[in-house]
């Protein structure tokens, strides 16, 4: 084992770690260590484990647990309760995803943090607290005694990380736990926490165990890389190996499956088939059934986590040595067909379109706060069977200009055009054909289903309610061919949205967009929610639509990687303007504006970035 | 100064539901069939008799005419006089007022406290022993209407093992505070229905308080679990529980009336079922209006505390 090479014990050592939630068999035999200083990340989608993993160190699971976790020498799974307080906030420390949450809404964020020195150190109040303010000095928080005042909602989402950040290096602790500390913060932000992770290792010389499922972020952070699927850790080895030269076919597809916002443009390989049932696991390599090189061999036994031919390099693979060889090339970039720019009217103008925010005043007779300008004067038009991407970031308006576009939200100023005509402000106003022409794919297809209703049901409504696609037998036949268009069949007819994976939804709500024929469907961060696997998938689907039936899209994202790949003209949208428009290549490849160079080099690519840009504020 | 202009809507609103309320019973009552002219003179009353008892009393005129004359009256603190005792409503009322609020308050004293602790105590190992015991209780005692509960509670601790008065039959100008021992039955059955409910709500909040991200983070902080409770989970469990002990405050008053009755205790309850059934209009007004406002305020005030508990809310 790597660890075994170097002279100082390792600060975590898990050995064979099984974790089962009833019969669902979590974890599978996780064995990994992190020397001290080191920072070790774990990648994987949902359902591989990796959170079981992560919080099974600190002994907080509900499933049965088996196997070993050493914390600095100590057993953790043997400890006694008190003894298990001691580990927790002193010995090893936890930064969360979701920091608004992670913090508590009723308590000063100080007094959050001075209770961990002060539970750890037997210290006064006054001293506690003023240690508190120096380590929200030392995440760089600008007026640290103002900002220990402060309740948690009132910081915003990067401040708020930077405090659970400080409140976890509370006690200098040994082992850093980081569970997707920047997943849900904007990238410009996510670059600065990086940085400070990066920082604070250097400088207090903490071991991280980084959980992620974006591999760009973990190129950012970690020295050692492991990679988890259905439980089952498949490959590890030093974060160079395991990136460029991923000895693992699941590792290789997640690459392929990962849209990146530099090189050429390609086809992004989806990931075939879904996740084995961890009820029943089968006996043989857990990837079989959607692995592109897989044998007989592999079926029938499982392969260990063994070294492959580079030095340190572990895959739970067959064929570890020949998986470049063995796996079908990557699909071409001509793959990717643009449908031709034609020179006709534009589908959809959206023609200085403003609208404002006003907070309601504290009293009928007051004057409430200045309103907040969400969209202010955006001019942008899409063209048929093409597709516009607004990008920005959180709060600059994006989603309200699409709401605009949808008549869901009505703006001051300003008009929408569907072709020949003007439509009314309000979704409610516009007749049927402009209802029709005009569909929606949200970001959360729980919330955008409805849950009582079947497959069916959700698929026909569209095709009842504008008419004109049959009844009975006919509208049926349909649905059908609705669902297949996005790759389901006519087994899911009957199913209600608890009943499929997160994927399978957002292929229903797309179903559903494009059942009534529409011109345009506004695409809202349609796979933000997804795994990195299932959103090449949708993106395909999506793209493969447009080809078909010609639909113009407007896709709002803050992935610039996703944009790069299904746009043909890109705007950067920022406190509710737009900076910036173009097609992507000249966009990405030449921005003009300072704000747009500093989007795209806040990205995390696989490529260690040295130091954030200067401009960046969290 | 969010906050301040909060509790100035409410107070503002208070006042128009009140003006609401006050026209709604006034039209109420006065639409009921009989009145106190019938009422007072009994069966054998001539139609002249009735007339001439209607013009003394000022019933003979509109009905629009004679709410704002009483408007006017509420509005300078006069309530008129009570059509069955020919006293002014007033003082009648401050006396029956002050025992009410000595037994509402004391129920709110002590059983507020106590179905917040029962409630957490419940919720911290959810489906265990200590929760099926209080639940069970708890759906029982919610199930059963306060009279049931009050007469088994004579028939229980009066008649079976007499140690507690059955009734508290009291001058309406007795101070109730000495004689305890006749508020102990009276207050033991609104507790126990304000226990169940208020325990079982608390349970639920308190529930999701525990399962939400940062009491892990304080958990995994290495915070002992008593102090996770305390210090962690209280200040998000109390703001929710007491607006809702505030909503629960309406019912408290109408199991008043209940238990006012069956324990024959001189209180605002009692008055007003006696008012009722004498078609004493002037009394069931003021009644009304009182408990309206004493519900309003109660309201407001669980509102503002649970406000001013949370900081999201506060500034």
């Amino acid at each position: 084992m790597t660890v075994m090479s170097k002279i100082e014990p390792p600060v975590l050592a898990v050995r064979d770690l099984s974790i089962s939630y009833g019969p669902l068999q979590a974890v599978r035999g996780v064995s990994f260590s992190i020397a001290p200083g080191e920072a070790m990340g774990l990648i994987g989608e949902s359902g591989s484990g990796k959170s079981s993993v992560a919080y099974a160190v600190m002994r907080y699971i509900k499933g049965q647990a088996s196997g070993e976790v050493h914390v600095a020498g100590q057993d953790v799974m043997a400890l006694s309760e008190q003894a298990l307080g001691k580990l927790r906030g002193r010995t090893a420390a936890m930064v969360y995803q979701d920091p608004m949450s992670a913090l508590n809404p009723a308590i000063k964020v100080g007094e959050q943090i001075a209770e961990a020195i002060r539970l750890h150190g037997r210290i006064g109040k006054a001293l506690a607290w003023k240690r508190g303010v120096a380590l929200l000095e030392r995440v760089h928080l600008p007026r640290p005694a103002e900002i220990a005042h402060r309740y948690p909602h009132q910081l915003s989402g990067g401040q708020q990380q930077r405090v659970v950040i400080a409140m976890a290096l509370a006690c200098d602790p040994q082992l850093l736990i980081m569970d997707e500390p920047t997943t849900g913060l904007d990238v410009t932000t996510e670059a600065v926490i990086l940085d400070l992770v990066n920082e604070l290792r250097r400088e207090t010389g903490v071991a991280v165990l980084f959980i992620s499922h974006n591999m760009g972020v973990v190129a950012q952070v970690c020295d050692r890389v492991g990679v988890l699927y259905a439980g089952q850790l498949i490959e590890e080895g030093t974060t160079e190996q395991v990136l460029r030269q991923p000895r693992h076919p699941y590792t290789v597809a997640l690459m392929r499956a990962m849209p990146a916002i530099d090189g050429p443009r390609r086809r992004l390989a989806a990931i075939p088939g879904r996740l084995p049932d961890l009820r029943s696991p089968p006996p043989g390599c857990i990837f079989t059934p959607r692995c592109a090189m897989a044998t007989a061999e592999c079926e029938s036994r499982m392969p260990d986590l063994a070294n492959s031919s580079g030095g340190g390099h572990r895959s739970r693979c067959h064929y570890r040595d020949e998986v470049a060889l063995r796996l079908p090339p990557e699909p071409l970039v001509a793959e990717v067909q643009l449908v031709e720019a034609r020179q006709e009217r534009p589908r959809l103008q959206i023609i200085a379109v403003s609208k404002q925010f006003r907070a309601r005043p504290a009293l009928p007779f007051m004057r409430g706060p200045a309103p907040v300008r969400a969209v202010d004067d955006v001019t942008l038009d899409i063209p048929p069977g093409r597709t516009l991407a607004v990008v920005g970031e959180s709060g600059s308006g994006k989603s309200t200009l699409a709401r605009c576009v949808a008549g869901l939200i009505v703006p001051e100023d300003g008009a929408i055009r569907l072709e020949n005509e003007v439509l009314d402000p309000l979704v409610q106003k516009r007749g049927r054909a402009a209802q029709q022409a005009v569909q929606f794919v949200f970001q959360n297809p729980d919330a955008a289903l409805n849950p009582h209703w079947t497959v069916a049901e959700i698929v026909g409504r569209p095709m009842r309610l504008y008419g004109g696609q049959g009844e009975g037998k006919a509208l049926r036949h349909r649905i059908i061919e609705q669902l297949e268009a996005v790759k389901l069949g006519e087994r899911y007819l009957d199913l209600y949205p608890r009943e499929m994976s997160g994927g399978e939804k957002q292929r229903v709500s797309i179903a559903r967009a494009f059942a009534g024929r529409p011109r345009l469907v506004i695409c809202d961060e349609p796979t933000s929610a997804l795994d990195i696997s299932v959103q090449a998938a949708i993106l395909n689907e999506l793209l493969a639509l447009q080809r078909e039936n010609g639909t113009s899209y407007l896709f709002i994202s803050h992935d610039l990687g996703v944009v790069r790949h299904v746009a043909h003209e890109v705007a950067i949208m920022r406190h509710g303007r737009i900076v910036e428009s173009g097609p992507p290549a000249a966009v990405f490849g030449d921005p003009r504006e300072e704000y747009t160079r500093n989007l795209i080099a806040a990205i995390p690519t696989l490529e260690r970035r040295e130091a954030a840009p200067a401009l960046l504020t969290a | 100064m969010q906050a301040l202009g909060f509790i100035l809507r409410r107070v503002l609103l208070l006042v128009v539901v009140l003006f609401a309320v006050s026209v709604l019973t006034f039209a109420i009552v006065n639409v009921l069939p009989g009145d106190v002219a019938t009422a007072v003179l009994g069966d054998m009353a001539t139609p002249d008799q009735v007339l001439a008892v209607r013009k003394t009393l000022g019933l003979d005129q509109p009905l629009a005419e004679r709410y704002l004359r009483w408007l006017l009256g509420v509005l300078q603190g006069d309530f008129g006089r009570s059509l069955q005792h020919g006293q002014p409503i007033g003082p009648i009322l401050m006396g029956r007022l002050g025992n009410s609020a000595i037994l509402g308050l004391i129920t709110l004293a002590i059983a507020a406290p106590l179905a917040v602790a029962l409630g957490v105590m419940a919720a911290l190992k959810p489906g265990g022993v200590l929760d099926r015991v209080i639940g069970g209780i708890a759906v029982g005692a919610y199930a059963l209407p306060e009279y049931v509960i009050g007469l088994f509670g004579i028939l229980a601790f009066s008649i079976w093992w007499p140690v507690l008065p059955g009734s508290s039959l009291m001058d309406p100008n007795e101070n109730p505070l000495a004689r305890p021992e006749a508020l102990i039955l009276p207050i033991g059955v609104l507790i126990t229905g304000m226990l169940a409910f208020i325990s079982q709500v608390t349970r639920a909040s308190m529930i999701q308080v525990m399962g939400s991200a940062y009491i892990r983070t304080a958990v995994l902080k290495g915070v002992p679990r008593w102090r996770v409770v305390m210090k962690h989970a209280m200040p998000n469990l109390l703001p929710p529980t007491i607006a809702e002990i505030g909503m629960y405050f309406g019912y408290v008053i109408g199991g008043l009336v209940v238990v006012e009755t069956l324990f024959s205790y001189a209180g605002l309850g009692q008055l007003v079922t006696n008012a009722v059934s004498y078609r004493d209009v002037p009394v069931i007004q003021a009644v009304v209006l009182i408990v309206a406002a004493a519900y309003g305020i109660g309201n407001l005030l669980a509102d503002v505390a649970a406000l001013l508990m949370n900081p999201r809310l506060r500034s």
